[in-house]
């Protein structure tokens, strides 16, 4: 369970880390987020066909990608954060039997009408290849 | 069967230029099959193992400023999804029904740009979904580049922009919910440097 307090405009400042988030990319986790997400493309769960299409492994699809980002973010901003924006640039795949890791930072902080705030946050997912994902989520804080 | 000749350049930008703002997909709106639910909903937070209360608590959803459950923003493309059939999945290479419309993109794998790499894909989110929301989604052809040499080949960026709604019919636009623009690079094989 996330924690349920929701950060407010004065404990948020440009340079803050979020806390990493890790993900065990076990073929049960890539399936899962794929039929979650109502993907049934068969390179998200049958490694045959992915071996067939030149992919060593299944890999998580895209909707997934957009799942975690949205849980790194307000796992740490808490659960009545607002996502107004998501925008990822998209690197090498996420095999199975991988492991992702999320981190970023606050890379801008912008009070708003009745003392809510704008945060966008800055990041990145790495696995054993290298980038997986880069980005940018803008969200919304309540007033304190 | 013969390997199709290149059109000429020219002539093959005026076909790229006439894609922009033409529908992917049969050109009316793709509504979700099934409203905004409780069910879904939770199956996709134990997916992610994503415990927001706001999601699945109603308790603490009604007092929260969202004043109910809500819908993970990021499932908004979760909604439109379509129903699939699954026999005969693998031999349409994936696609989630079977379909004689080409699509647009067809245009490229007539040209020898049949590689396809997903690049970007961006939301802007309005508000967030409740439970029993019906959403919509239209998508066209918002650009296409000119050709550009990346390291996986010769290619153009092709961006579609999807429209999601809730309340629309057939002569109603509904009210935005949010928006998502996707960008692919349709590229050649083997054309790297």
């Amino acid at each position: 369970m996330s924690n349920r307090r929701t950060l407010t405009l004065g404990d948020v400042s440009v340079g803050d880390q979020l806390p990493e988030l890790v993900i065990d990319m076990t073929a049960t986790v890539v399936v899962a987020g794929a039929i979650a997400t109502r993907d049934f493309m068969p390179v998200h769960h049958d490694r045959n066909y992915a071996n067939a299409q030149g992919s060593p492994e299944i890999f998580m699809n895209i909707l997934s990608d957009t799942a975690y980002c949205s849980r790194f973010v307000t796992d740490w901003a808490g659960p009545e954060a607002m996502v107004k924006s998501l925008k990822i640039r998209l690197g090498g795949p996420a095999y199975a039997n991988t492991v992702l890791t999320y981190s970023g930072s606050v890379t801008s902080v912008d009070a708003v009408d009745g003392g809510e705030a704008n945060v966008e946050v800055t990041f990145l997912a790495v696995n054993e290849l290298g980038q997986h994902v880069s980005g940018t989520m803008v969200i919304n804080l309540p007033a304190g | 069967m013969a390997e199709p000749s290149p059109p000429p350049p020219a002539f093959f930008q005026e076909r790229l230029d006439a894609l922009v703002g033409s529908p992917m997909g049969s050109g009316t709106p793709n509504v979700a099959p099934d409203p905004v639910n409780q069910p879904m909903i939770r199956h996709w937070a134990a997916a992610f193992e994503d415990g927001n209360p706001a999601y699945v608590d109603a308790e603490f959803a009604e007092s929260s400023r969202f004043g109910g459950i809500v819908a993970p923003p990021l499932m908004l493309q979760t909604w439109t999804m379509a129903t699939p059939m699954i026999t005969g999945i693998k031999e349409r290479g994936g696609a989630p029904l079977p379909s004689n419309d080409r699509g647009p993109l067809s245009v490229f794998d007539e040209a020898g740009f049949v590689g396809t790499l997903a690049s970007n894909s961006e939301f802007e989110i309005h508000r967030y979904l409740r439970l029993g929301e019906t959403v919509s989604a239209r998508t066209v052809i918002e650009s296409i580049s000119a050709e550009k040499t990346t390291r996986i080949g010769v290619g153009h960026f092709v961006t579609w922009v999807t429209t999601y709604a809730v309340d629309a019919g057939p002569d109603e636009a509904g009210e935005v919910v949010g928006i998502q623009r996707f960008r692919i690079l349709k590229f050649k094989p083997g054309s790297a440097a």
